[in-house]
C-alpha cells in the first residue's frame, strides 16, 4: 500500500530532498545516538530540579498528613483532584493518535503518535501519584483494590466512581503502556543494531528479540491493530469515568449528565494542547522539521479548535441548564461560579479556552508556529483552570451556607503541581534521549508515497492534471521545510 | 546401498593400542582431579562456600534483627486486688455539684472522664453548661501547680504550714488585717470553716469578689427593699420579658437555668398549647440573648438610661425629672409598646438589665414593682447566692493594702492581678502586704505575686457543698485521688487555724449532719449516704412575697441620665465610641482560659474561637474604612489593647463591645496570649464596677484573621434549610413553614433499608435552641474530638462532630406603622435590624446516605438500626465523602491532632490522654469521622437491657448533646417505636427535614423555628 503513489493534491507528510531510509533513521536516532546537547542539559536540570520539588512536597505530605495542603471541612478537594484530571487530560491526546487515528488510517499520525504516546504515559504516572498523593491514608491504598482477604470477604464499593477510576486509570497506563512499547520494537531493534558494546546489550534485551522478519511485521502490524482496537474504547471510557467522579455526586456544579462527553473532548482539547507544546520544541531542536511538518501542525490545530469549541458549547449548555432545571443550588453554583469569589479562575477558564482559541479559525494562525506554542499554553492553562474551577468552585459554596469556604492553597500544594509538571519534563527529556521520538519505521512506511521527494518526481513526470498541480504546489507554500522556489521550474 | 564405511577418530582407534583401549574404559578421557580439590586448596580459599553461606546467613540474619524495632511496650498494671465498685469496662457515676449544679460525674477505672447533669438538679433538670462540660479536662492540666510552692520554689506542706501559721501568728500579734479574697463562695461548709478562721484571727475578714459583678442588682434590692441579694429569676412565669442588654440565655447570672426557664414557654410543648411568651431585647453588643429575642432593638449604650426611664414613664404613667425622648425614634416607638405589653401582662411580665449600676438597677425594681412581678417572676425570699461579690469592699481592701495596713491576704479562687480594673494597683499593694497566699492550682498572675501558693484540690477531687439558690443544697464529692500534691483550701484554713476539727471531710460530715441533712428530711449515717446518691437536699421554698418600690427615683434618674450624657460625648467624634465590655459564653470571666475546649468553641453569636475582637456595625466600621480583621488600637481608662474588627450586624454604629476572660498572661500552656485583656476598662462608678466607657479608636493598619467556624451568615433564602415563622401565623396553619400537610409521593432509586428493631432518629427544635454551645463540648469530650488551635481554626479545619450555624436575616420593609403590629414594623430599617436563627448541624444518617454510595473502600456504610456507620479502620482518606455531604457535617483528620508536637494545646502528653473516653477510639491522621450518634451509648443501652433481659425503654439512651442541652432541644431515639419521645417530637406540624428535596432522607427532623411577632419579616 505504501508503495503506491498517492494523488497529487494530497499534502505531503514527510519534507525535503534526498531523504532516504538511512537519512531517516539517522535523522530520527541522531539525539539517542549523540551525546546531549546544552539544550538538553538545561531543560533536564530544569526539569529534574522541579522533580526533586515534588519529592520532596510529596514526601512533607506522607510525614505530617495532608493537612500540608490548603484544603478544608468544605473544600476536600483542590489542587489534588485538578492536578489528577488536568494530567489524565493531557494523556488522551497520546490513546487518541495512536488508536483511532490508526484505525482511521491517518497516516500523518505516524510522526507524531510515539511522543504523543510517551507523553500518555508519563501524564497517567504524574496523574496516579496525585492519586495516591491525595490520600489520607496512602500506605493503605491497597485497600482500593478488590483483592481477596481475611476480612470475610470484604470486597470495594463497586458504586463508587473512585473504584471504577482505578479499573479505569490502571487500564489505561498499562494498555498505553503496552501499545507503546509494541510500537518501539522495531526502532529498539534498530538502535541496537546500529549500536556496540553495552548498549548493544541493552537494546537487545530491549527489543525482544526483534528480527525484522516477515512474519515479525506481519504479527506486529496485528497486535497494533488489535491493542488499537483495545485502545480505541479506553479513548472515550477513561475520561468518562473520570467525570463521574463527579457527575454521581450530589453535589450542584458536578451532578450534571453532559459530563462524560464534556470532560472527553476537554481531554482530547487538553491533550493535543500538549503535544503541540512538546512537539514544537522537539522538532525544532532535534531537526525533525521535515518529520514534523506544517501539515502536522494544521491538523492538530484543526482538532483543537473542534474540541475547544464542543467544550465550549458544554460550558454553555450547562449554564442553560442550571437555569433551566430551576434549581437554586444548581443555579447559584453556575452564578456563583462566573461571579462569585472565584470569577477569575472561571472568566480566565472560559477566555483560555474558549474565547482565544478562537484565533484558530484563522489560517495565518493555524500555521503559525509561534502563535500555535503560544495557544497551546495557554490551553494548557485554560484547561487547568477548568478543573479547578468545576472542583473548587463547586465544593466551596454548596448546600449549607454556614459552611461555606474558600481555598488557598499553600506552597506545598503549589511544589507538588509545579513539581509534577517537573516530573514529567524528566520522563520526557529523558525519553527523547534513549529512545526515538518518532515512529522510524511507521514513518519509513511514508517515504515512498506520501513524501514531498515523490510527489515532486510526479510532478516532474508531467503526467498530471496541471490544476491539481497548482493545487498542490499551492499548498506546499505553508510549509517552513518546503523550498518553495524548486517549485517555480516544475 | 548401505554404507560400510568405518570412521576412525585417529590411528589409536585404528590401530587399537593398549593405551586407547585402556582409556576407553573411562567416562572421560583424563580424570578430573576431584580428590586434588578436595585435598588441597579447594575448601581453603578465601571463600568457601559454607563460609558465605554462614555470612550470608548470618547478615540476614542481622539485618532482620536490626530492622525489628520493639514494639513500644505501654506498660499497665492489672488490679491484682480489684476495689470492689470498679468492673473494668463499667462506668461508676458519682453525684456532685458544679457551680452549684447537681452533676453526675462519669468515671471509667477510677478517672472522672465526663460531667454529665444530674436529671434531677432543679435549676436546669440535666442540662448543663460548655463550661461545665469543659470542666474536666482540667483535672488532667498539665499547667496545674503541682506542689506547694513557696517563694517560687517547690516546697511541701509541712514546711508551708509552719511558716504559715508563725505568719500568722505574728500578723495577729501586730493587729494587722488579714483578709480572704475569694470569688462568691456559696458553699455552707466553706463560709464555715471561713468564719472558724476569722474566729481564730479576729482582724480576718472574708471579702467575696467576682470579675464579673452583679454588685449593683444587691445594692439596689438593698435600697429598694432592704435585702442585699441576687433575686432568683423565674422567666418561666413571665409572659412578657423585656431585657436590657441582660444576656440572661448566655452568661447573666444563671443561664443554664434560665434557658430551661425561658424555652419552657415556647418549646413544642408550649406552642401545641397555642401559647408563646415575648421577648424584647434592647442591646448594644449583639448577645446570645438578643440573637433569640423576638424583637431585638440595637440602642446605643447612651440610650440605655434614657430608654429605661421612658419604660418607666410608660408604665407609671409619670414623667420622671430630666426624662427626654430618644433621638431613636424606632427605639423610641418600641419602648412605648413595650411598655404597654408589659403592662397588658401585669404578674406576668419580667424586665431585668445588664447593668451592674446601682441606679440602673433600682429602676428597673421600680419598673417590676409596678409590673407586679415581685412574687411570681422575681423572688426576693428564695434569693440566688449564685452572687455576692461587694465591689466597694474590695476597692476598699485595695487601698487597705495600699496603706500597708493588711498584714495577710488569701486568695481563693480570686484572680484580681488579672481581672480587677488596675491590675497594676494590685500588683503595686500586693507588694506592702508580709504573706500573700493562693489557693489557686495555678501560677496564676495573681498567684505569682503571692510568697505561698497552696493549690486546691481540683472541685472533681474535693469534698464541699454548694447553695446556689436558697434552700437548694448540692454536695461536692472526689472522684478521684488527688492528682498532685495539692490540698484542699478549706482543709489548709483548718489546718492553719487550729481548729479543733482536722480534717476537711469530717468538718462538712459534721456540717450537713447538724444543718443541712434535715433541710432534705434527712438524718444520721443513712442520710448521709442518700445524699452521696441523690446529690442534694431541698428545703421547702419559702412562700415568694410581693415587694412594692416606694422611695423617690429623681436622684436615680438623675444619675442614670447624667451617665448617658457622659457617654454620649462620644457621639459625633469619629475617633471616639462608646464601649461596651461584654463576656463570651465560651471564656465567661477568663478563669478556664486554659481549657483548649472552651478555646474552641465557638462564639454562638459571631463564631469566633480563640481570642476576642472588637465588635463593629457593618454601616460603622464602613465609615472608618475599617474591614473584618484590621487590628484598632482601643484606648480607654488610660490602659490600651490591639484588637482586630469582627463585623457584627446588628450592632448599632458608634459602639464597640469587647469582651473580657482574653489575653491571660499566666493561665497555662493553653491561655496565654489568647486575645487581649479588657477588664482594665472596667470603671468603678457609683460603688460597683461598670462595663461601659467612652474609649478612642484608631487603625493600625495591621491585619489579623479571626479564626471564626463560620464565615458566610446568611441562609440565601433556601427555605429548604432554614424554616421560620411568625407566632401568628403558627396559630393560623402549624403546618404552614414546614409545608408537610400535603404529603407527596416519594420515589427511590434504591432497596429500602431493614430497621426491624431500632431505627434511631433525632429531632431538634430551632426553637427550643438557643444555640449556647453546651452540645458541642458535650460532644467533643464525649467522643474524643480532638482541639486543633487557632490555625487550624483559620484553614476552616475545626473537628467538632455538632456545629450550631448561626444564620443573620435583615428585616427590610417599608415602615407603616399600625397599632399592634407597629412593634414589628420598628424593626425594619437597615443592616443593624437583624434577626437570628440558630441551627445545629450534625451528620444526619441519611437513609439513602450520598457518603455512602462514594466511598471507594466501604468504610462508611450503613446499619441495620438506620445509622451510617464510620470504619476508621478502613478509611483511606479520598474525603469523597465529605465532598458529597450536602451537609457539610464530615471531619477530616488533616494531621495527627492528639499526637503531633504541632498541636501542643490538646492531648499531646500522656497525662491529658487519661480523660479520653475508653469507648472511643482516636483517630489517626488521614482518616474521616463523624457524629455516630453516640454508637458506644447505643451499643451500651442494649447491652445493659439485654443483660436485664429486656428491651431498650425509651429514654435508656441519650446521647452527649441531648444530654447536656439545657433546652431539651434535641430529642434522641428509635422511631420504630410510636411512643418514643422522639416519634412524638417528629410527628409536630412543624416538623421538616433539611434538604429534603434531595431525597437523601435525613435521620434527623428539625421543628420550625417561631418567632412571635405578628407577620414574618425575615
Amino acid at each position: 500500500m505504501s508503495s503506491h503513489s498517492e494523488s497529487i493534491i494530497r499534502e505531503p507528510l514527510i519534507t525535503g530532498n534526498n531523504i532516504t531510509y538511512a537519512k531517516i533513521s539517522n535523522d530520527i536516532l541522531a539525539p539517542v545516538e549523540r551525546m546531549p546537547g546544552k539544550a538538553w542539559w538545561i531543560g533536564f536540570t530544569v526539569a529534574s530540579m522541579g522533580a526533586t520539588l515534588w519529592l520532596f512536597a510529596v514526601s512533607y505530605t506522607f510525614w505530617y498528613g495532608v493537612g500540608a495542603w490548603g484544603l478544608n471541612k468544605t473544600v476536600g478537594w483542590a489542587w489534588d483532584i485538578t492536578g489528577f484530571v488536568w494530567w489524565v487530560g493531557i494523556g488522551h491526546a497520546g490513546t487518541l493518535i495512536s488508536a483511532i487515528l490508526l484505525l482511521f488510517r491517518q497516516k500523518w499520525r505516524n510522526s507524531i503518535n510515539r511522543s504523543a504516546e510517551a507523553m500518555t504515559i508519563f501524564a497517567v504516572i504524574c496523574a496516579a501519584s496525585y492519586i495516591v498523593a491525595h490520600m489520607g491514608r496512602p500506605w493503605m491504598a491497597v485497600y482500593s483494590l478488590p483483592l481477596p482477604n481475611q476480612y470475610g470477604s470484604l470486597w470495594v464499593n463497586f458504586n463508587s466512581p473512585l473504584i471504577w477510576d482505578v479499573f479505569a486509570i490502571s487500564t489505561y497506563f498499562s494498555v498505553s503502556l503496552v501499545f507503546w512499547y509494541t510500537g518501539l520494537l522495531p526502532d529498539i531493534a534498530l538502535i541496537r543494531d546500529r549500536a556496540e558494546g553495552l548498549r548493544r546489550k541493552i537494546y537487545s534485551v530491549m527489543s525482544f528479540g526483534w528480527t525484522g522478519s516477515v512474519k515479525t511485521w506481519q504479527r506486529f502490524e496485528t497486535v497494533s491493530l488489535i491493542l488499537a482496537g483495545i485502545s480505541t474504547p479506553l479513548v472515550l471510557s477513561v475520561h468518562s469515568i473520570v467525570s463521574t467522579d463527579f457527575a454521581t455526586s450530589l453535589e450542584p456544579g458536578w451532578h450534571t449528565t453532559i459530563f462524560p462527553p464534556y470532560f472527553v473532548a476537554g481531554a482530547i482539547f487538553s491533550g493535543f494542547a500538549m503535544v503541540q507544546t512538546l512537539l514544537l520544541i522537539a522538532r525544532k531542536v532535534l531537526g525533525l522539521e521535515n518529520y514534523i511538518t506544517m501539515f502536522h501542525i494544521e491538523a492538530m490545530n484543526k482538532i483543537i479548535i473542534l474540541t475547544g469549541s464542543i467544550v465550549m458549547v458544554a460550558y454553555c449548555t450547562e449554564f442553560f441548564i442550571a437555569y433551566y432545571s430551576n434549581v437554586e443550588y444548581e443555579q447559584y453554583a453556575f452564578i456563583n461560579r462566573y461571579f462569585g469569589p472565584y470569577w477569575w479562575a472561571s472568566w480566565s477558564m472560559f477566555c483560555c479556552n474558549c474565547v482565544i482559541p478562537q484565533v484558530l479559525w484563522f489560517k495565518a494562525v493555524r500555521r503559525s508556529i509561534k502563535a500555535t506554542w503560544v495557544l497551546s499554553i495557554i490551553i494548557n492553562i485554560g484547561m487547568w483552570f477548568e478543573r479547578f474551577v468545576i472542583i473548587v468552585t463547586s465544593l466551596h459554596r454548596d448546600y449549607i451556607p454556614s459552611s461555606w469556604a474558600m481555598f488557598y492553597p499553600t506552597w506545598i500544594d503549589l511544589s507538588v503541581f509545579v513539581g509534577s509538571i517537573g516530573v514529567f519534563f524528566t520522563l520526557f527529556l529523558l525519553f527523547l534521549r534513549v529512545l526515538p521520538s518518532i515512529a522510524i519505521a511507521e514513518v519509513k512506511l511514508l517515504l515512498k508515497g506520501s513524501s514531498e521527494q515523490e510527489k515532486k518526481k510526479i510532478l516532474e513526470h508531467g503526467h498530471v492534471d496541471s490544476t491539481q498541480a497548482e493545487f498542490y504546489k499551492d499548498a506546499l507554500r505553508k510549509f517552513d521545510s518546503v523550498e518553495i522556489a524548486e517549485y517555480e521550474k516544475v | 546401498m548401505d554404507s560400510n564405511k568405518k570412521y576412525w577418530k585417529g590411528l589409536e582407534e585404528l590401530n587399537k593400542t593398549p593405551e586407547f583401549v585402556e582409556k576407553n574404559k573411562h567416562e572421560f578421557a583424563e580424570p578430573i582431579p576431584i580428590e586434588e580439590v578436595l585435598e588441597s586448596g579447594g575448601l581453603l580459599g578465601k571463600t568457601p562456600r559454607r563460609d558465605f553461606l554462614k555470612a550470608l546467613g548470618f547478615g540476614v540474619g542481622a539485618v532482620t534483627l536490626a530492622a525489628c524495632e520493639k514494639v513500644p511496650v505501654h506498660k499497665s498494671i492489672p488490679y491484682l486486688i480489684k476495689p470492689e465498685e470498679v468492673t473494668p469496662g463499667v462506668a461508676n457515676y458519682y453525684s456532685s455539684s458544679y457551680d452549684g449544679h447537681a452533676i453526675l460525674v462519669k468515671t471509667r477505672e477510677g478517672r472522672p472522664i465526663k460531667v454529665e447533669g444530674n436529671p434531677n438538679d432543679l435549676l436546669s433538670n440535666g442540662g448543663l453548661s460548655a463550661q461545665a462540660q469543659a470542666s474536666v479536662l482540667d483535672l488532667y492540666d498539665v499547667s496545674r501547680v503541682k506542689n506547694p510552692i513557696q517563694d517560687g520554689a517547690d516546697s511541701d506542706w509541712d514546711h508551708i504550714d509552719a511558716f504559715i501559721k508563725n505568719e500568722l501568728t505574728a500578723i495577729k500579734a501586730a493587729g494587722k488585717k488579714i483578709r480572704i479574697v475569694s470569688s462568691t463562695i456559696n458553699s455552707p461548709s466553706t463560709l464555715a470553716v471561713i468564719a472558724d478562721f476569722v474566729a481564730q484571727y479576729p482582724t480576718a475578714k472574708h471579702i467575696n469578689y467576682d470579675a464579673v459583678s452583679y454588685t449593683g442588682i444587691i445594692q439596689a434590692n438593698q435600697n429598694s427593699f432592704g435585702k442585699a441579694v441576687v433575686p432568683h429569676y423565674n422567666f418561666d412565669k413571665a409572659d412578657v420579658i423585656v431585657s436590657f442588654g441582660a444576656d440572661f440565655l448566655g452568661t447573666w447570672i444563671s443561664p443554664t437555668e434560665f434557658i430551661g426557664q425561658y424555652v419552657k414557654n415556647r418549646n413544642n410543648k408550649s406552642l401545641q398549647s397555642k401559647k408563646m411568651s415575648r421577648h424584647i431585647q434592647f442591646e448594644t453588643g449583639m448577645s446570645n440573648t438578643g440573637s433569640n429575642a423576638d424583637v431585638r432593638i440595637p440602642i446605643l449604650l447612651s440610650e440605655e438610661g434614657i430608654a429605661l426611664v421612658n419604660l418607666y414613664n410608660a408604665i407609671s404613667g409619670t414623667t420622671l425629672a430630666g426624662s427626654k425622648k430618644l433621638d431613636n425614634a424606632a427605639a423610641e416607638n418600641a419602648i412605648t409598646l413595650a411598655g404597654k405589653e408589659l403592662l397588658a401582662a401585669k404578674g406576668k411580665a419580667l424586665v431585668v438589665a445588664g447593668s451592674n449600676d446601682v441606679a440602673v438597677q433600682t429602676l428597673v425594681n421600680a419598673i417590676n414593682s409596678l409590673l407586679g412581678s415581685y412574687g411570681t417572676t422575681i423572688d426576693l425570699d428564695n434569693a440566688s447566692n449564685q452572687y455576692a461579690g461587694n465591689d466597694a469592699e474590695f476597692v476598699e481592701f485595695v487601698s487597705d493594702m495600699d496603706k500597708g495596713d493588711v498584714g495577710a491576704v488569701f486568695f481563693l479562687g480570686a484572680n484580681p492581678a488579672y481581672d480587677y480594673h488596675s491590675g497594676d494597683a494590685i500588683k503595686a499593694a500586693l507588694k506592702k502586704v508580709r504573706l500573700r497566699v493562693s489557693f489557686s492550682d495555678y501560677t496564676d498572675e495573681t498567684a505569682s505575686l503571692c510568697n505561698i501558693i497552696a493549690p486546691n484540690h481540683y472541685y472533681l477531687e474535693s469534698w464541699g457543698d454548694a447553695n446556689a439558690i436558697e434552700g437548694y443544697y448540692t454536695v461536692v464529692q472526689p472522684t478521684i485521688n488527688p492528682v498532685y500534691n495539692t490540698r484542699q483550701a478549706e482543709q489548709s484554713l483548718l489546718v492553719w487555724s487550729d481548729n479543733a476539727v482536722k480534717d476537711y471531710y469530717t468538718y462538712v460530715r459534721n456540717n450537713w449532719d447538724k444543718n443541712l441533712l434535715a433541710k432534705g428530711g434527712l438524718s444520721g449515717q443513712k442520710g448521709w449516704e442518700t445524699l452521696l446518691q441523690t446529690g442534694f437536699v431541698k428545703a421547702a421554698a419559702k412562700p415568694a412575697g410581693s415587694y412594692t418600690f416606694s422611695h423617690e427615683l429623681t436622684a436615680v434618674a438623675q444619675t442614670i441620665l447624667d451617665h448617658s450624657n457622659e457617654l454620649a460625648a462620644a457621639n459625633g467624634d469619629k475617633t471616639k465610641v462608646q464601649l461596651q465590655i461584654f463576656q463570651t459564653i465560651a471564656l465567661r470571666d477568663g478563669s478556664r482560659a486554659n481549657n483548649p475546649w472552651l478555646q474552641e468553641l465557638p462564639d454562638p453569636v459571631s463564631k469566633v474561637t480563640w481570642g476576642n475582637f472588637a465588635a463593629m456595625s457593618p454601616r460603622y466600621a464602613k465609615s472608618l474604612g475599617l474591614e473584618q480583621g484590621d487590628i484598632i488600637t482601643i484606648t480607654a481608662n488610660n490602659y490600651s489593647i490591639d484588637l482586630p474588627v469582627l463585623i457584627q450586624p446588628g450592632q448599632p454604629a458608634g459602639t464597640i463591645a469587647v469582651a473580657v476572660g482574653y489575653g491571660r498572661t499566666k493561665a497555662g500552656l493553653v491561655g496565654d496570649k489568647v486575645g487581649e485583656n479588657a477588664y482594665p476598662f472596667h470603671t468603678f462608678r457609683n460603688g460597683t464596677f461598670q462595663t461601659t466607657a467612652v474609649a478612642t479608636i484608631k487603625a493600625t493598619g495591621e491585619q489579623s484573621e479571626l479564626a471564626q467556624t463560620q464565615t458566610h451568615h446568611s441562609y440565601e433564602g433556601r427555605n429548604s434549610i432554614i424554616r421560620e415563622t411568625t407566632f401568628t401565623e403558627y396559630k393560623k396553619n402549624p403546618y404552614a413553614a414546614s409545608g408537610h400537610f400535603d404529603e407527596h409521593k416519594t420515589y427511590s432509586l434504591w432497596d429500602e433499608y431493614e430497621r426491624p428493631t431500632y431505627n434511631w432518629v433525632m429531632a431538634i427544635d430551632l426553637n427550643a435552641c438557643t444555640g449556647c454551645g453546651a452540645c458541642v463540648v458535650a460532644c467533643s469530650a464525649e467522643n474524643n474530638v480532638p482541639v486543633v488551635g487557632k490555625d487550624e481554626v483559620r484553614r476552616r479545619r475545626e473537628m467538632h462532630w455538632i456545629r450550631i450555624d448561626r444564620y443573620y436575616s435583615f428585616n427590610e420593609k417599608g415602615s407603616l406603622i399600625t397599632k399592634e403590629s407597629e412593634i414589628n414594623q420598628l424593626s425594619d430599617g437597615d443592616l443593624d435590624n437583624v434577626s437570628v436563627v440558630y441551627q445545629p448541624m450534625l451528620c444526619q444518617h441519611c437513609d439513602h446516605a450520598p457518603c455512602e454510595t462514594v466511598c471507594p473502600v466501604l468504610a462508611t456504610v450503613h446499619s441495620s438500626e438506620g445509622l451510617n456507620h464510620m470504619a476508621y479502620n478502613r478509611c483511606i482518606g479520598t474525603r469523597y465523602c465529605a465532598n458529597n455531604c450536602p451537609y457539610k457535617v464530615r471531619r477530616f483528620n488533616w494531621f495527627n491532632y492528639w499526637n503531633d508536637s504541632r498541636f501542643d494545646n490538646y492531648l499531646n502528653n500522656e497525662h491529658t490522654q487519661l480523660v479520653l473516653n475508653p469507648d472511643v477510639v482516636t483517630r489517626f491522621r488521614g482518616v474521616m469521622e463523624k457524629c455516630s450518634m453516640c454508637i458506644q451509648r447505643i451499643q451500651a443501652g442494649k447491652l445493659k437491657a439485654k443483660m436485664e433481659k429486656r428491651s431498650v425503654k425509651d429514654g435508656d439512651i441519650k446521647v452527649a448533646c441531648q444530654q447536656t442541652c439545657p433546652a431539651n432541644a434535641i430529642v434522641f431515639g428509635n422511631v420504630n417505636d410510636p411512643n418514643s419521645e422522639v416519634a412524638k417530637a417528629l410527628k409536630s406540624e412543624r416538623t421538616y427535614y433539611v434538604l429534603e428535596e434531595l431525597n437523601v432522607q435525613p435521620g434527623i427532623g428539625y421543628q420550625v423555628k417561631v418567632r412571635n411577632r405578628t407577620e414574618l419579616e425575615a
